[in-house]
């Protein structure tokens, strides 16, 4: 049986080290809110917070003297040194980054820089990201198997989709978005990327 | 400030062991002290000073039209100025929200104890006289709060009502002494790494996680209550405060 | 005038513990992070959270933790009475700081230094508990947003009305009772974060309507947990099995 918890509702002690669970006195209380399915949580809200080492896709929002600017859906910006750039970036350039170290503060220094062009962004709750990724990546395999389409994801909640059928990609990703924490999902999925590649190749 | 948020620390060591940083227990008011009658202009005004906190009430009067859900009562109004001249924190302006919070706790506890007797300063139709109390901090070393409110009745009670004539009033004649229906007192408790103290100074304010002013009558009764602050306070510790309240106002009041 | 009618009862048929009708929405508004609508009895409370966004102004930014921007406010024609002006007054600023009080108590702002975060509280029809009710859809709309908390908050007022304890007060037994007592208590530790009182009342009513209150918030956060269940029930749609 699936439950929706809320802030302050006692979660199992099998789940106490899950996202959204704090720990008073011993128990462990929601401080989101939570899915739980057989003594396992997943919190169906968040923020992204930057963590060392996280891959993320930012928007470059402002450039300053020595750097850049970084949107990264979350409360926190990242900074890119100009020296870490082979090339000038634009307001508005899409980029992915991996985030080299977090201050006190939460505020990423972000490294290894590629500028995206053309394709696609989209943005989806962060906390639902592992299940775009799916289990050793098996989501994203069968994404790019089925779509054709080049498949970048940021912990932050980003998704950069370039060559392919971009618009079935971007479809399958929104469904997963939704339908993120169901179960079965894998399956459901090659279910209707089937089914959508055979009504288009009749349209064709 | 500075200096203050460094005392943190200490200040919770000490409340460890159940000591104050001036030596106090933890229900123990600092040195009470009353000026009557030190604005003569005003019809009611006394000074409070508790440790070294002082506020200055000023009671003036005014002919007003009444409220018109209340057209038989005086209007009884309450303003707190936080002067720049009490603590290096404050600015001139318009009152912040600690300013605004000040004078209406002062004000709830003294309106629901139902001290003034608001019919008593009906007029003729239309016409009633409004009650202005100004609470001037003129120095903050902590509990602005009681301190005010201790000013505040001292001054009310020392208040005498002005001659009305033709629908004005002749200023410096009087026609006797503002009645008090009740004496009220608000008692301030703050929560410092979970030990509550009475009267905090102005260190342990900077220390304190949470306060809960209560205003008890010299009979007994609640009259307001106002939580501030981050920290929560459970049943137990609300119940434990109305009893000291009541004792701790007992005590105030014998200053008025 | 009579408040209560001559069975006990209240005058609109209320029993002395009941509550008036009441209407929890989680996620009602597209640009909020969060949001939520309550309707309770005649009261409408809309509230949004922002953020956690940079602080504004600047200088208040704290490296510790983030800064709850609470703000309380009515709308000119929510009263039944005359048109009311806008913008904050002493009344409204009041309430906000001791509202602001209550979620720096239960959000985690220490996981967002030098953020701030906006908690909404418009209040578009009152009747009595305005206060309550809007910290209570507040407190809904931070959980929709997906701020975390160490409890969902619910609030109620509890009052003396001809001279029996009552719980949730209208405006017309606010106004002509002998008392109100608005509380925000934290259900999973019966703390409480918002305790206000007016009115003469003896340590035991102020006991007894404490226990009235917690009674009461046991019915107020089932319908808090239902909303953002509904809300967040779409995510299980595709669950087949």
């Amino acid at each position: 049986m699936k439950k929706v918890l809320v802030p302050g509702d006692e979660v199992p002690g099998s789940a106490s080290n899950a996202d959204g669970v704090y720990s008073e006195n011993g128990k462990h209380y929601a401080s989101t809110i939570l899915l739980e399915s057989n003594g396992r949580v997943v919190p169906l809200k968040g923020y992204y917070v930057p963590i060392r080492g996280d891959y993320v896709i930012g928007i470059v929002t402002e450039e300053r003297f020595s750097g850049y600017t970084i949107d990264l859906n979350s409360p926190y910006e990242g900074q890119i040194s100009s020296r870490d750039l082979r090339e000038e970036l634009q307001i508005g350039d899409v980029v992915s980054a991996k985030v080299v170290s977090v201050n006190e503060v939460n505020e990423p220094v972000l490294t290894e820089v590629r500028l995206f062009s053309g394709g696609e962004l989209l943005e989806v709750d962060a906390v639902k990201i592992p299940r775009v990724i799916g289990k050793n990546g098996s989501m994203l395999q069968l994404l790019k198997e089925y779509t054709g389409a080049d498949v970048f994801v940021g912990k932050n909640g980003r998704i950069y989709l370039r060559n392919g059928n971009l618009a079935l990609a971007s479809l399958a990703i929104m469904k997963i978005s939704r339908e993120a924490h169901s179960s079965g999902l894998t399956d459901r999925m090659m279910e209707f990327l089937t089914q959508e590649l055979r009504n288009n190749g009749d349209k064709k | 400030m500075i200096l203050e948020e460094i005392k943190e620390d200490y200040i919770k060591e000490l409340l460890k062991q159940k000591k104050r940083i001036d030596g106090r227990a933890l229900d123990a008011y600092r040195e009470i002290k009353i000026t009557k009658d030190f604005i003569q202009n005003a019809e009611g005004s006394a000074i409070a000073e508790v440790g070294g906190t002082k506020v200055l009430a000023g009671v003036k009067f005014d002919i007003m039209t009444p409220f018109a859900d209340r057209p038989d009562e005086g209007v009884v109004m309450f303003g707190s100025e936080f002067s720049p001249i009490a603590h290096p924190d404050f600015n001139a302006g318009p009152p912040d929200e600690n300013s605004i919070e000040l004078a209406r706790v002062v004000d709830r506890g003294i309106r629901s104890a139902e001290s003034i007797d608001v019919k008593s300063l009906f007029l003729e139709e239309g016409k009633v006289l409004g009650v202005f109390v100004d609470l001037y901090i003129l120095d903050h070393s902590g509990n602005l709060i009681d301190t005010a409110g201790l000013a505040a009745m001292s001054a009310l009670k020392n208040t005498k009502i002005p001659k009305v004539e033709d629908g004005k009033i002749i200023r410096n004649e009087f026609t006797g002494k503002l009645k008090l229906v009740r004496e009220v007192a608000v008692t301030t408790f703050e929560k410092i790494d979970g030990v509550i103290i009475a009267d905090a100074n102005s260190e342990e304010e900077v220390a304190s996680e949470g306060r809960m002013s209560l205003s008890t009558s010299s009979d007994g009764f609640v009259c307001s209550a106002q939580k501030s602050g981050k920290a929560g306070f459970s049943k137990q510790e609300l119940m434990d405060l109305i009893d000291l309240s009541s004792e701790k106002s007992k005590e105030l009041l014998r200053h008025i | 005038m009579a408040l209560l009618n001559k069975d006990g009862s209240r005058l609109d048929g209320r029993g002395v513990t009941d509550l008036r009708p009441l209407k929890i929405t989680a996620g009602v508004l597209n640009r909020a992070a969060g949001s939520c609508l309550i309707e309770w009895g005649r009261n409408k409370v809309l509230a949004a959270v922002y953020g956690p966004h940079e602080v504004f102004p600047k200088h208040l930014t704290n490296p510790r933790r983030a800064l709850i921007n609470a703000r309380y406010i009515m709308a000119p024609f929510s009263s039944q009475e005359e048109h009311g002006r806008s913008g904050p007054n002493r009344r409204s600023i009041e309430i906000s700081k001791v509202a602001r009080h209550v979620f720096e108590n239960v959000v985690f702002t220490e996981r967002f230094p030098k953020t701030m975060i906006d908690v909404h509280m418009e209040v578009l029809q009152s009747d009595g508990g305005t206060r309550v009710s809007a910290i209570t859809a507040a407190s809904v709309a931070l959980a929709d947003a997906g701020i975390p908390m160490r409890d969902l908050v619910c609030g109620v007022s509890v009052g003396r009305v001809d001279g029996k304890l009552v719980v949730d007060l209208d405006k017309y037994e606010d106004n002509l009772g002998e008392s109100d007592v608005p509380v925000v208590i934290s259900p999973r530790t019966k703390e409480l974060l918002l305790f206000q009182l007016d009115g003469l009342l003896s340590k035991k009513e102020v006991s007894e309507g404490l226990d009235m209150i917690f009674e009461a918030a046991n019915v107020i956060r089932e319908k808090q947990v239902q909303a953002l269940a509904d809300k967040f029930k779409d995510v299980d749609s595709g669950d087949l099995q």
